[in-house]
């Protein structure tokens, strides 16, 4: 059952986030962004979905906060190895058709995620728990335009997971205080990319409350291969 | 937190003496998140034990009053600040962007009282604000240190809520603020996500922050 979960975790991958990847970049072209090609999720290649072939597992029920941590984790290194390769691979020239900084924000973003991954395997560490590793993931992304697109989903799909997320800490005040802190600046992120995007930076009064269902389906088509699967059962505090 | 709190205080201090001065306003907001990392260090760290230690919220209504004083801060601000501004006062799209954060805070209050109301509380009413403003710019600069201040008073607070749905309320809320102050950051030229963590604060150390703006 334990690594059932893990599994459906990386199994569910993207139709969702192709979806809105694809929105946004086909809104952005509408008002006059790029007229490139940017395939950008919608190319993800997605590896025998049925090599994890069970969807019924749903993470819905964290059995103790290494659990929790352990999912925040597997996004944050979603975010940290999104941002790392393309960071990367595209550089300050590519972005002529944005304002000057929007590469050095891009890697700040990159360095954030970092730190959130550091940080998060510290604490799951000290706890007793085995952290979740990176995997390898497939963001489709084939232009800068598809980059910011897809950054701006992660981040809304991000601050969406952490404020589903939280109540799983209540008993843990020390990690749920710590966990909003980390929630904020997703929210931060998510907000400037948006901007980025020509799109409002807060859509609604009230955060949507991400369920971990509904994080996997839309996460899960990233995350092409799983490098390893780790045991996090047997760490004491689950 | 005390060097924190000073930081920050010494900013807002700062920022209002300096309300003439265009664009120079918000370092409130980005020194106050500067703090952000060191807060969170790693769980556990005596610093945030102590955060939360000082938490002496009696139920989940003080927690939601707590945080409906600082929504209604927040509305008050924007309801009757942006009726002093127009369109041609900002940067093209601000104002739009504005009048749409001044609904949201006003959401918040409604909810909030909602709540309150319903879990048989009394919601906290509006006081009077003085914001020391006189133009655009310390508008701006303004609306940027109440925002990200409510990041940090929600962050600090919401270990004390007991609710699991209550929390998960004041965390689609916090989330928002979180937008806001990104986007205020960034239109007052400042970074829109200064640190790699956010900066929770403790009530008091809120209230002495927002508690210039309240005359009464």
């Amino acid at each position: 059952m334990r690594v059932m979960t893990k599994m459906t975790f990386h199994e569910d991958l993207t139709a969702a986030l192709q979806k809105a990847s694809a929105s946004r970049l086909s809104r952005r072209r509408m008002m006059g962004g790029s007229l490139k090609l940017a395939a950008g999720g919608a190319a993800v290649a997605l590896i025998s979905p049925a090599a994890f072939g069970f969807r019924s597992a749903v993470a819905q029920d964290f059995e103790g906060p290494i659990d929790v941590l352990n999912y925040a984790l597997t996004l944050e290194h979603l975010e940290a190895t999104f941002y790392r390769t393309y960071n990367d691979e595209f550089g300050e020239s590519d972005f002529g058709d944005y304002d000057d900084n929007v590469y050095s924000r891009l890697v700040q973003i990159g360095e954030h995620e970092t730190t959130h991954v550091d940080t998060l395997v510290s604490v799951i560490t000290d706890l007793g728990g085995e952290p979740v590793e990176e995997a390898m993931y497939d963001f489709g992304v084939t232009d800068v335009d598809s980059y910011v697109a897809t950054a701006a989903v992660l981040e809304n799909l991000g601050t969406g997971a952490y404020t589903g997320a939280a109540q799983f800490l209540i008993e843990e005040d020390e990690l749920l205080t710590a966990a909003l802190t980390i929630h904020g600046v997703e929210a931060r992120h998510a907000s400037y990319l948006n901007f980025l995007n020509g799109e409002v930076p807060f859509p609604d009064s009230f955060e949507t409350a991400l369920s971990p269902a509904e994080v996997l389906e839309a996460a899960t088509p990233l995350i092409v291969m799983v490098t390893e699967m780790p045991d996090t059962g047997t760490g004491p505090g689950n | 937190m005390q060097g924190l709190q000073s930081l920050f205080l010494g900013a807002i201090d700062e920022e209002r003496q300096r309300v003439a001065n265009r664009r120079g306003v918000l370092t409130g907001g980005a020194k106050l998140v500067a703090g952000g990392a060191a807060a969170l260090a790693v769980a556990g760290s005596p610093a945030l034990t102590k955060l939360v230690a000082a938490q002496d919220f009696e139920s989940d209504v003080d927690v939601l009053n707590y945080a409906l004083t600082l929504e209604h801060l927040e509305y008050a601000f924007y309801r009757d600040g942006l009726e002093g501004f127009s369109a041609d006062d900002f940067d093209e799209g601000v104002y739009d962007n504005l009048i749409l954060v001044r609904d949201h805070e006003g959401d918040h209050v409604d909810t909030l009282v909602s709540v309150i109301t319903d879990l048989g509380g009394e919601p906290v009413e509006e006081a009077e604000y003085d914001f020391g403003y006189d133009d655009a710019a310390g508008f701006l600069g303004v609306a940027a240190a109440l925002e990200n201040t409510g990041v940090s008073a929600y962050d600090g607070a919401g270990a004390s809520i007991e609710s699991p749905d209550l929390l998960t309320a004041a965390g689609t809320i916090v989330a928002v603020e979180a937008r806001h102050a990104s986007y205020l950051n960034l239109i007052n030229g400042e970074d829109p996500f200064p640190a790699a963590f956010e900066s929770p604060l403790s009530p008091d150390e809120v209230l002495e922050i927002a508690g210039p703006f309240i005359v009464q």
